[in-house]
């Protein structure tokens, strides 16, 4: 009863700061609604590899930019469109993200942490350098019209494109959930990422759902790759600054919580562009992201303690 | 014993004779992993080979020593000390950024070896040098050069075309020491005098990890600019043209300055009549025959176009060298420097690169920078006038 009540105050809250900043100023919510769908949904499919996997892939970034490359070639050479190059995309790059896991992070699963970290850190160099020599430090980008689509509410003109992030961030929720709960791979890779000593006892083969599950994330974050040259220009560096603010948020959502890496990333995507309004604090959005992942992590540790 | 001292005599008067043979050694340190360093070092290669292919210098082949930086001082400054003290070299060229140039200093006040500079715009690295540093020549403008000759340039531009009118003015800079000093020095030289109204707003560049610039445009627009110049990385170039035209923001000039443009820019529909500031463009290639010259030898040589001025600016460096020690005669210090103050060199960036006084340095090279235009996929010379291979568009066209 006091937790349906605790739900129904956070929910009018919620709402209520949510219209006070629509009649205070709309881009502010209009802004950070597009930028969370962006960042949640290139930091889900890295949560389901740490809730399930254990392990910190700090060339997330990278993969998603190994994917933005596949697809800028595929569409300059083609002229096909990200939206449908996004299928066999995703197909590459879970081939790929299944023969990274068999030759190296499999290796390292039972090394310290500190190696796996140093591990996927070099995966994370090597990609970035052999972008590097393959397409230079030069950015890329396609023009697609539909990027700049707007809509206007009376003087008021946005850009209404990168509203299609936070549909993909939905999406991949949605589609993860029932794959973890009505699946039988599913319900097996849920059962390797609570308990996998358990799961191999009653028969569950532990390295296999690894590599599906590992590729399935590449799959992912390959068509996050190949939706995300419609709006931004990409070069070997593109992706490293995702790996850590993926990171963090699936830190402050809690381990395994896919759901509530969505609502972390609004609560970041909103406090930015909070910050971005006010002239004397536009430069803050970075300390903003800091101070929300310290409030969330030490609150959540005191209440664990008090707990 | 007299025999042993006049072996040791003739030794003695050989080391000079010695030293003065064999390849004339060009130290280079650029950024390799970057387009604007790797292109730099290719142009200067090309130079070299070009030189060396008419007979070389005094008889004697160039050769170029090249050292990737890696955008960080340590490396420069290490870079440096091996060239001088282990490969020996005759000159120090190259350089991007003003970071690494700062860590290099002390290694090049040490040596005291004549340095042809093609990076460094902050005003930083001109007073780290000093103004005893009569070694140092430094071709790329300063930060303040540039200023100074963009205000002189929208001066004019608004003289020869009356329908050119800018008061004005909004500054998007990105958010690191680069745009932040842009916007500094924007706000002194415009904003003198009231000549024009000055604002601006920072955005993080996409080449941070940024790449949202919805709050940013959105103050541009309530300030209703005459012109918008935006201050970033080519990562910025089209998403920020993209989320422009989204927001119907339309000002009479849309100007982007960062060092380099992505590829396939001009392919975009959004880009026609975009301006910039630069140096050098393809368009030059009409107006000069250096320009021409140093284009076809470089696509010639690398199948690749120049993609940034950097690549004419290191190609011009090595020219300047060669002909400064062809004039001198010899590969020594003091006479290299004395000839280098007497160059005349006809660049492919348009313009005669001679060595005048700047605020602090002895040796300054380009002072000028060039306003130009994206039209049809081109980049043109609107200004300095001389130079201009087009007539400038005005206004920016509306969104359709």
């Amino acid at each position: 009863m006091a937790n349906k009540r605790n739900a129904t105050m956070n929910v009018a809250l919620i709402t209520a700061v949510a219209a006070a900043i629509l009649v205070w100023r709309p881009t502010v919510l209009i802004n950070g609604l597009q930028s969370a769908g962006l960042y949640a949904s290139i930091a889900i499919p890295m949560g389901l590899i740490l809730g399930i996997v254990h392990i910190v892939n700090l060339a997330h970034g990278e993969f998603m930019m190994v994917a933005a490359y596949i697809t800028y070639m595929l569409c300059a050479a083609t002229g096909m469109d990200p939206f449908v190059a996004m299928v066999p995309v995703a197909l590459v790059t879970a081939a790929f993200g299944f023969v990274i896991y068999k030759l190296t992070i499999r290796q390292a699963l039972k090394a310290p942490e500190l190696n796996q970290l140093i591990l996927t850190f070099g995966l994370a160099i090597s990609m970035t350098q052999l972008a590097n020599l393959l397409f230079t430090s030069q950015t890329r980008k396609l023009s697609f019209d539909y990027v700049s689509a707007s809509l206007d509410i009376g003087d008021l003109s946005f850009g209404v494109y990168k509203f299609v992030y936070i549909g993909i961030a939905l999406l991949m929720i949605v589609g993860l959930k029932l794959f973890l709960t009505r699946t039988t791979t599913g319900k097996a890779a849920l059962a390797v990422g609570q308990n996998p000593r358990g799961a191999a006892i009653v028969g569950i083969d532990v390295d296999r759902t690894y590599g599906l599950v590992f590729a399935l994330a590449s799959a992912l974050v390959g068509m996050m790759g190949a939706v995300f040259i419609t709006s931004a220009s990409i070069f070997p560096a593109v992706g490293s600054p995702y790996t850590m603010k993926s990171f963090c948020l699936i830190a402050m959502a809690g381990i395994g919580n896919i759901p509530g890496i969505l609502g972390a990333s609004i609560l970041l995507g909103v406090s930015e562009n909070i910050l971005k309004a006010f002239r004397g604090t536009r430069g803050w959005a970075d300390i903003v992201f800091f101070v929300l992942i310290i409030t969330v992590i030490l609150g959540r540790s005191i209440r664990g303690k008090k707990a | 014993m007299k025999k042993a001292s006049a072996i040791l005599a003739i030794l003695a008067l050989s080391v000079p004779a010695f030293a003065q043979s064999g390849n004339i050694k060009i130290g280079g340190t650029w950024p390799l992993g970057d387009i604007t360093g790797k292109q730099g070092s290719m142009a200067a290669q090309q130079a070299v080979d070009e030189i060396n292919a008419a007979g070389g210098i005094l008889g004697r082949q160039l050769e170029l020593i090249v050292i990737d930086d890696e955008l960080k001082a340590d490396k420069g400054a290490a870079a440096i000390e091996k060239l001088v003290t282990v490969d020996n070299v005759d000159v120090l060229m190259g350089g991007m950024a003003s970071g690494v140039a700062l860590g290099q200093i002390p290694a090049m006040k040490k040596y005291g070896k004549i340095v042809i500079s093609t990076g460094a715009a902050s005003y930083k690295v001109e007073e780290a040098l000093g103004a005893d540093a009569n070694w140092y020549f430094h071709l790329h403008p300063w930060d303040y050069n540039q200023g100074a000759s963009y205000a002189q340039g929208w001066d004019e531009i608004q003289k020869k075309y009356p329908a050119i009118k800018i008061k004005k003015l909004f500054l998007a800079y990105e958010e690191g020491a680069f745009g932040k000093s842009s916007f500094d020095q924007t706000k002194i030289l415009f904003g003198e005098g009231g000549r024009y109204v000055v604002d601006g707003a920072p955005f993080k560049s996409a080449a941070q990890g940024g790449g949202d610039y919805g709050s940013m445009l959105e103050t541009a627009k309530a300030f209703k600019p005459d012109l918008f110049l935006w201050a970033g990385y080519d990562a910025d170039a089209l998403p920020m043209l993209e989320q422009a035209k989204a927001m119907k923001f339309n000002p009479g000039v849309y100007l982007g300055a960062p060092p380099g443009w992505p590829i396939g820019f001009q392919n975009s529909k959004l880009a026609n009549n975009v301006m910039l500031y630069g140096m050098w463009a393809p368009s030059i290639n009409d107006i000069s025959a250096a320009s021409k010259k140093f284009y076809d030898g470089f696509v010639a040589k690398y199948k690749a176009e120049p993609a940034t001025y950097f690549a004419p600016l290191s190609y011009s460096a090595v020219y300047v060298y060669a002909d400064a020690v062809k004039l001198a005669g010899t590969t020594e210090t003091n006479a290299v420097i004395k000839a280098l103050e007497a160059t005349k060199y006809a660049s492919p960036l348009g313009q005669t690169i001679t060595f005048t006084p700047a605020k602090i340095i002895k040796h300054q090279g380009i002072k000028n920078q060039k306003i130009l235009q994206w039209q049809n996929g081109r980049q043109e010379v609107i200004w300095p006038f001389e130079s201009a291979t087009a007539k400038p568009v005005y206004p920016f066209p509306k969104w359709k």
